[in-house]
């Protein structure tokens, strides 16, 4: 299946080569794990940001628990402090 | 020390200059700018005074860390009674005019009484004189620094001034220093237009001074490299936030009636630094104040064949672009997507003197009272008043700059014009003052920030948002909006800017700097008690002039229509649950005052 991510702010840094500003796809076999779509972007371990999967904000203990679909939106973002 | 030891009195009335010794006293208690000039006007002022009255006085405070060489020790701020919200304003501009102010040997400048006529403050070192301002009266700021920068003909001359909408009283008029940066909310710059004072224009040779030059250029070298991430800020500016609001489900738009922006990719920054189909790129290039290492600033032109400007050449030119708060309040607060219009009505707000948080958090209630037939097109002079619309907006700035038709009441505040049209409600506002980029509903910590906030409604007064983007769960938030909010004041009062606290920094390295450049021993305890001080200050002050719990509150929008997308979709703010535990860590009463205990423990 495909699985598409948005990235925002300086994670846009980790989409792989050839994505669109701020989207890629990524082919996964179903049933996949959200830990799975994370591991295809190259982000480092210690390099924290917030996910949301269809407006939910996931926590990283939920990451190896859930199961995504083509149809999910899961996007990614820098924590800011403020502006 | 970095002290002068000394303020600059200006009495308007009495066509009077004079150098006094600053209470050092205070400085130790309150340390400077926002601590030190509100504890000044608390002395020196009835709080229940009209802020347009001569009675009320407008304080230039720096910090002790101002124009050192520490990085972002550009800043100073600007402390009055508020004209839009009759609170007390505390309002910080970068820049390089309030480290000249330090150099010309003034720690503070009080500006009191009313002239008869329009004068403009000139100052190099110990030469103060008030000059006659009827050339530049009328005229906008950036025709102001012009005018007063060919007359003295010093390159080095610094420049703060009000454009006509402080002449004209709009309630949300700023002081604009360096063309772009400004003291920009509360009507700080309203106060200084009922004084009949246009500009301060300042030169200063003494620098700052240390009892240990070299030791302290180690210091500062130091603590900047320790400023290590600072590149997002630098590349993108405060822009970045946008899309972490509107995915999240906490930017404002369309007047609160939506936390999501459709539009909000076309105000980002990647629309920021991508060509549109003209070859045009919004973005020139980053711009930084005194003594910054980050450079957070965007300097910016508008496309000249958009309609806005294709008939004005002045506008062709570069100059401070739009940064997340303009984005929301020009951009998604009018559910206008269009990057062009919304930079040529910031340039509006730099060159006649508004601030843009207010001016387009008015335009957005007048755009839902013309939605719901409030406000006709016999009010706006034939203008469709639809959210969305660019022209409209541009209409609206223009007109509101020139207090002209429909724009002299958007010049009032949204408060004002929501109860001028009998519909008070649809002001998002609290104290009068319109929100900034944050819902409350989204962000739960922020509502209450906004809420218990001493100037109204403030993204700058406490520091909620890694608690709020980890959780909409309202446990803890009373505890962390406390401990910001303290911390917040206590680097407001140093001379320092927030943003390195977003790049790298923490506390530790404020206070390094702060001791450096005081040669004392403060410590992370003292940071809170200073902080406490501060806030419960400018709270008697607030409780003198009339406010109160009543005034610790939401717009009814906020506290029962639930967001309708995001994190919080179906979630009000829980404001009610929140501010009790508030008031019990604040140390005040059930009615939202300081407690004598309280009062005596921080030697208020």
């Amino acid at each position: 299946m495909q699985v598409s991510v948005k990235l925002f702010g300086g994670l846009r840094e980790y989409l792989p080569a050839g994505s669109a500003f701020n989207a890629c796809v990524l082919n996964l076999p179903e049933g996949s794990m959200l830990t799975d779509v994370l591991s295809h972007l190259p982000i480092p371990e210690n390099k924290t940001y917030i996910v949301l999967l269809n407006d939910v904000k996931l926590d990283r203990e939920a990451h190896a628990d859930t199961i995504v679909s083509a149809s999910d939106e899961i996007v990614l973002l820098p924590p800011i402090k403020g502006g | 020390m970095s002290w002068h030891k000394q303020i600059l009195r200006v009495n308007l009335t009495e066509g009077r200059c004079q150098i006094e010794p600053l209470n050092m006293e205070w400085a130790n208690d309150y340390l400077g700018q926002r601590g030190l000039g509100s504890k000044y006007l608390l002395e020196e002022m009835d709080p229940a005074a009209d802020a347009l009255s001569p009675e009320n006085k407008v304080i230039f405070a720096t910090g002790p860390v101002t124009g050192t060489l520490a990085s972002t020790s550009g800043r100073y701020s600007v402390i009055t009674k508020g004209a839009l919200t009759d609170a007390i304003a505390c309002s910080n501009s970068g820049g390089k005019f309030g480290a000249e102010l330090k150099f010309a040997g003034y720690d503070l400048l009080i500006i009191e009484g009313e002239s008869e006529k329009p004068v403009y403050l000139h100052i190099e070192d110990d030469k103060v004189e008030l000059c006659d301002a009827s050339e530049v009266w009328g005229k906008t700021v950036w025709e102001t620094e012009d005018f007063l920068g060919k007359k003295y003909a010093d390159p080095l001359m610094r420049f703060a001034s009000i454009g006509q909408a402080g002449e004209n009283l709009c309630r949300y008029a700023c002081v604009v220093n360096d063309r772009h940066r400004a003291a920009g909310r509360s009507g700080v710059g309203t106060v200084m237009g009922a004084k009949k004072i246009k500009a301060i224009a300042v030169r200063g040779t003494k620098g700052v001074k240390s009892p240990d030059p070299a030791g302290y250029f180690k210091l500062a070298s130091e603590v900047n490299a320790r400023m290590t991430e600072r590149d997002e800020m630098s590349r993108d500016g405060t822009l970045a936030m946008i899309d972490v609001t509107n995915n999240f489900g906490a930017l404002p738009t369309r007047n609160n009636r939506s936390v999501r922006f459709e539009g909000a990719e076309k105000l980002n920054p990647e629309a920021m630094h991508t060509p549109n189909a003209n070859g045009h790129t919004n973005i020139i290039t980053n711009g930084a104040c005194f003594g910054c290492t980050i450079g957070c600033g965007r300097i910016c032109h508008v496309d000249p064949t958009h309609f806005s400007i294709k008939d004005k050449p002045q506008y062709h030119g570069a100059s401070g672009g739009l940064e997340y708060e303009t984005a929301y309040a020009l951009g998604a607060a009018c559910g206008v997507d269009d990057i062009d219009a919304a930079t040529y009505v910031g340039f509006l707000c730099n060159e006649y003197g508004m601030d843009p948080i207010s001016l387009g958090g008015s335009i957005a209630a007048a755009m839902e009272l013309f939605d719901i037939g409030a406000i006709t097109e016999q009010d706006t002079n034939g203008v469709k008043l639809e959210f969305g619309s660019a022209e409209a907006l541009c209409a609206m700035g223009e007109m509101t700059a020139r207090n002209e038709g429909i724009g002299a009441d958007i010049a009032m505040g949204s408060k004002r014009l929501c109860e001028k049209y009998g519909h008070p409600d649809l002001s998002m506002s609290v104290k009068g003052q319109e929100f900034a980029a944050y819902d409350g509903r989204g962000m739960q910590g922020m509502g209450l920030a906004y809420a218990t906030s001493n100037r109204g409604a403030c993204h700058l007064r406490a520091s909620p948002y890694e608690h709020d983007f980890e959780t909409t769960d309202i446990e803890g938030k009373a505890q962390v909006v406390y401990d910001s909010q303290n911390e917040v004041a206590f680097i407001d009062s140093t001379g320092l800017c927030l943003f390195p606290s977003e790049c790298g920094w923490s506390i530790k390295d404020y206070l390094e700097l702060v001791n450096g450049s005081c040669e004392s021993d403060w410590s992370e305890d003292d940071v809170q008690t200073v902080g406490e001080r501060i806030w419960n200050l400018e709270r008697l002050f607030n409780i003198k002039a009339g406010l109160g719990k009543k005034d610790d509150t939401l717009p009814k929008r906020i506290l029962e229509e639930p967001a309708d997308v995001g994190t919080a979709k179906g979630l009000v703010c829980k404001l009610g649950d929140m501010l009790p535990e508030y008031y019990q860590l604040r140390g005040w009463n059930e009615e939202g005052e300081p407690t004598s205990d309280t009062i005596s423990r921080l030697g208020l």
